[in-house]
């Protein structure tokens, strides 16, 4: 049976983009540090990747563009920050509420894939 | 540490490859995206670690973005020309699934690409001329001629109209320049298109009398009469152009309006 889906699943770069807004506004070099340290080193992305998803999600309309300032912990270039939407936040949300209805369909099913592997080894 | 100076080479020398994004990229997000590199650059530089190594992996990485919003930005700007070549594409697919699977059908490489040509610049020269006029009519009058032009230049390029002979055939080719170049100078609007496919049309009629009468060794194979009826086959669909043509160059009627009462 087919099921509609009015969110489709949101690539990495997007979903850890909207999670390292969702605390706040950022520039595109704090936007990357937030998200290698949000998944541990395990998402790097260049300018090139980052920019582009930036681009797609302010087109999307899950970002937009907030001020121009100087951030006080890094030189006095003026830089540009983003910002999460209402849009954006309600994408999250639903993207977030997707993973954990998974892992409970996988809490579920975890002992059933189990049980085989127990009943070999106790042979 | 290296030398501010090497930060800024390398900070000059991705600014140059920033350039190489569309426009309305590069105006939206190359000043943040030098900036983030540069920030990069110097937290690599504070932690000792060598800039090289980093600048090739980003400068690559950054070129792959580039390629993707190139990429994004031409099929955006030219839906169309991408839909026609792939079209094309699939249309070629036949003869060559058609060869695989039997012996009857046998091109070589010249014929795909000239049919990939022809049918690719038919369909480029309808998008071209079709919206100019904005109704249906009009529309369906490009598409029409289209069309004809296409098996017209198929068919005698295939086989010939006219048997083998190279001149009576030629004069076919005449008909669809004289229609080309008529249609250029009409600029292309309706009433001069549709004069220019009526002369169309009556040249294409007289193409096989004239070489019945002055190109004598003219081969008309398999027959005079059946020669005639596909040329009047064509004859007509540059009529029906026309007319549609003129159709689309016709107003909407008024309707009547009630003239109101006089005052007393």
């Amino acid at each position: 049976m087919a099921v509609s889906q009015p969110n489709p699943p949101l690539t990495p770069a997007v979903l850890h983009i909207l999670l390292a807004l969702a605390s706040g506004e950022r520039h595109g070099y704090a936007i990357m540090k937030q998200v290698e340290a949000d998944s541990q080193g395990k998402v790097k992305m260049g300018p090139g990747t980052l920019y582009g998803s930036i681009g797609r999600m302010i087109d999307a309309g899950l970002i937009r563009e907030s001020d121009k300032k100087v951030d006080p912990n890094m030189d006095d270039e003026r830089r540009v920050y983003y910002k999460i939407t209402a849009l954006g936040q309600k994408t999250l949300a639903a993207e977030l509420q997707r993973y954990r209805e998974v892992v409970a369909v996988a809490k579920r099913l975890a002992p059933i894939q189990l049980a085989p592997h127990a009943l070999c080894h106790a042979t | 540490m290296p030398p501010k100076d090497s930060l800024a080479r390398y900070r000059r020398w991705y600014r140059q490859l920033l350039r190489l994004y569309p426009r309305a990229f590069r105006e939206r997000f190359a000043e943040g995206m030098e900036q983030t590199f540069h920030d990069l650059c110097r937290e690599r530089a504070s932690a000792g670690q060598s800039l090289f190594g980093f600048a090739l992996r980003t400068f690559f990485e950054t070129s792959a973005g580039i390629v993707k919003e190139n990429s994004s930005h031409f099929i955006t700007q030219h839906k169309n020309i991408c839909r026609i070549a792939i079209g094309t594409g699939l249309v070629l697919l036949i003869p060559l699934v058609a060869m695989l699977v039997s012996d009857e059908w046998n091109w070589d490489p010249f014929d795909f690409l000239f049919m990939g040509a022809l049918l690719f610049g038919t369909g480029l020269t309808y998008e071209l001329v079709a919206p100019r006029g904005g109704t249906f009519a009009y529309r369906a009058a490009v598409a029409i001629a289209c069309a004809t032009g296409l098996f017209i230049i198929w068919v005698n390029a295939a086989v010939g109209i006219i048997g083998d002979e190279e001149l009576a055939n030629a004069m076919f080719f005449g008909v669809i320049v004289m229609g080309f170049l008529g249609a250029c100078r009409a600029r292309f609007h309706p009433r001069g298109m549709a004069r220019t496919l009526l002369w169309t049309a009556a040249a294409q009629t007289l193409v096989p009398l004239i070489a019945l009468t002055w190109v004598p060794e003219a081969d008309f194979a398999p027959g005079v009469v059946p020669v005639m009826r596909l040329n009047m086959v064509f004859a007509v669909l540059w009529i029906i152009s026309a007319l549609l043509f003129r159709c689309s160059a016709t107003p909407p009627a008024k309707s009547p309006q009630i003239e109101p009462a006089p005052s007393p």
